[in-house]
């Protein structure tokens, strides 16, 4: 199937995997770094000559880092999905969303980082980390950059990775509000809920002890080129008193960001219409997590 | 247990559910043999070999150690299926179906979808790993004693993720079995036999951890579903 690959290189150190990927560039022949292959081995891409084998680096991992998080890359999406810290983090969101990804064997394979730098629309790992206000930690020629997950993305399967290594994911303290409360729902749509999503959303509210919102983020999947932000449905939330009425229409707004397109899984009104109706699921679970007192 | 299936007739069943496989399965790694026809050499998956450097990897399979040389670009599922595991099975070869999911260092996984490189210093389980001799485990017991098996292609896959689940969750409720199952596609019993299979394997203790009942000895005729 892969006949035409000539070198799989397994090294141990991210600064081995780069020298790799350069001394191969240097000697010619389209390569890629692979991980757990979910993506990579089903794309079957024939032009590939070599690939950097990146699943025994020591990037799988789950820490604290300050009072956020940082995700090695190589963790499994089994691991988020399993992880107490994870399941923790801001209703446990990501942890929900990567126990979507794919089905149990999938799920042992496919890492978080490749989650991301494959960049399918349809990441399942992508909203909950951009509401979660993720940043991307890429080693390459030079010094170590971090993207804000928001502009990582930059087109269907294209990142701004630039043949770098997306090596962590960082996530900051989600908000706190003193006095106030803070939710988060992920929802998703498919035909089952391993499947790839038709249409997938994440979003998170925080309000003040009055029950205004002080901050809010609602992110789309499967809606656009890349995974977004639906800022206009976000400023309408904030700074009004977080209730139904608000819910419902930043979901309308949500709906008019999205920029479906029809395919095999489903046309482009359904999508738009999906993105409203799990937006507006999403909020009233928020609403009603704030309702209970949290 | 041997790496080959002693029974010849076995062996053509298989190359008939999967001839594009199982041609290749045979085919030993000798170069000369791959000039066998255009097709084998696709098959193996390498048509022009000259320039690519075999790699040597070590792993255990089912318990044994094994020492294989594999092309860069082989995957997992073609490896173990040339080396005679045909209880791997090939099924969609884009992760989608699951019928050839083996245990990695106890989880599943598709084979389909890993380089074999990826396999080295690893420990796979596949079905023929799963039965001792002519015992069956009690999770294979279970699929025949509760109907969970009719064409039998995803049946290995589905005993090795009942296998897994079991090590974690001796008692798992029918969500999580449905869960496990969940990543193996069964075109002909519909789901509800295997659950069920698994439910009863799990209530007669029937993880391999569990492990204490001696799995019974089942008469010939009744194999047949392997």
């Amino acid at each position: 199937m892969f006949d035409q690959l000539r070198a799989f290189h397994r090294p141990t150190s991210v600064a081995a995997a780069l020298r790799l990927v350069q001394s191969e560039r240097r000697a010619g022949g389209r390569g890629a770094f692979v991980a757990g292959g979910t993506d990579l081995v089903v794309q079957r891409d024939r032009s590939l000559r070599w690939l950097v084998d990146v699943s025994r680096l020591p990037l799988r991992y789950v820490r604290q880092r300050g009072r956020g998080w940082a995700i090695g890359a190589t963790s499994r999406l089994a691991d988020l999905e399993h992880s107490a810290a994870v399941q923790r983090l801001a209703d446990g969101i990501l942890a929900e969303a990567a126990g979507t990804a794919g089905s149990r064997q999938i799920r042992n394979m496919g890492t978080a980082g490749g989650n991301l730098a494959n960049a399918s629309p349809a990441s399942d790992l992508a909203p909950p980390l951009l509401v979660l206000d993720a940043s991307v930690v890429i080693a390459g020629r030079g010094a170590r950059r971090t993207v804000p997950l928001e502009r990582f993305f930059r087109g269907v399967n294209r990142t701004v990775l630039d043949g770098g290594l997306l090596v962590e994911i960082l996530i900051p303290p989600p908000p706190a509000p003193k006095g106030g409360a803070a939710a988060w729902s992920f929802q998703k749509l498919g035909r089952l809920e391993s499947d790839i999503a038709v249409v997938n959303a994440a979003v998170g509210v925080a309000v003040d002890a009055g029950g205004r919102c002080t901050w809010a983020r609602v992110a789309l999947g499967a809606v656009a080129p890349t995974p977004l932000r639906a800022r206009g449905a976000e400023a309408l939330l904030v700074g009004k008193p977080f209730d139904r009425p608000a819910a419902d229409a930043a979901a309308a707004r949500a709906a008019e960001e999205a920029r479906p397109v029809t395919d095999v899984r489903s046309t482009a009104a359904y999508r738009r219409e999906m993105s409203r109706v799990l937006v507006a699921r999403a909020l009233a679970e928020c609403l009603e997590k704030i309702g209970r007192g949290r | 247990m041997p790496r080959r299936p002693t029974n010849r007739a076995g062996g053509a069943k298989n190359a008939a559910e999967s001839g594009r496989a199982a041609r290749g399965a045979v085919m030993p790694r000798r170069p000369t043999n791959r000039a066998g026809g255009a097709k084998n050499a696709a098959e193996s998956g390498r048509a022009s070999h000259g320039t690519v450097s075999d790699l040597v990897i070590r792993l255990r399979v089912n318990g044994e150690a094994r020492r294989w040389t594999v092309a860069p670009g082989d995957l997992l599922l073609d490896v173990l299926r040339r080396e005679g595991y045909w209880g791997v099975k090939r099924g969609c070869e884009t992760g989608e179906c699951g019928a050839c999911a083996v245990l990695l260092d106890g989880e599943p996984v598709n084979s389909c979808l890993m380089f074999a490189v990826q396999a080295g210093d690893r420990d796979i389980l596949t079905v023929e790993g799963v039965a001792r001799g002519e015992h069956l485990d009690p999770i294979q017991e279970a699929f025949l004693d509760h109907g969970g098996v009719q064409c039998g292609y995803c049946t290995p896959a589905m005993v090795l993720c009942t296998k897994a689940l079991l090590e974690r969750s001796p008692h798992p409720t029918e969500a999580e079995v449905r869960e496990a199952l969940g990543g193996v596609l069964c075109r002909c019993t519909g789901y509800k036999k295997p659950v069920e299979a698994v439910l009863a394997a799990a209530a007669s203790g029937g993880g391999s951890a569990a492990g204490a009942r001696a799995p019974r000895r089942r008469a010939a005729g009744r194999r047949a579903g392997r």
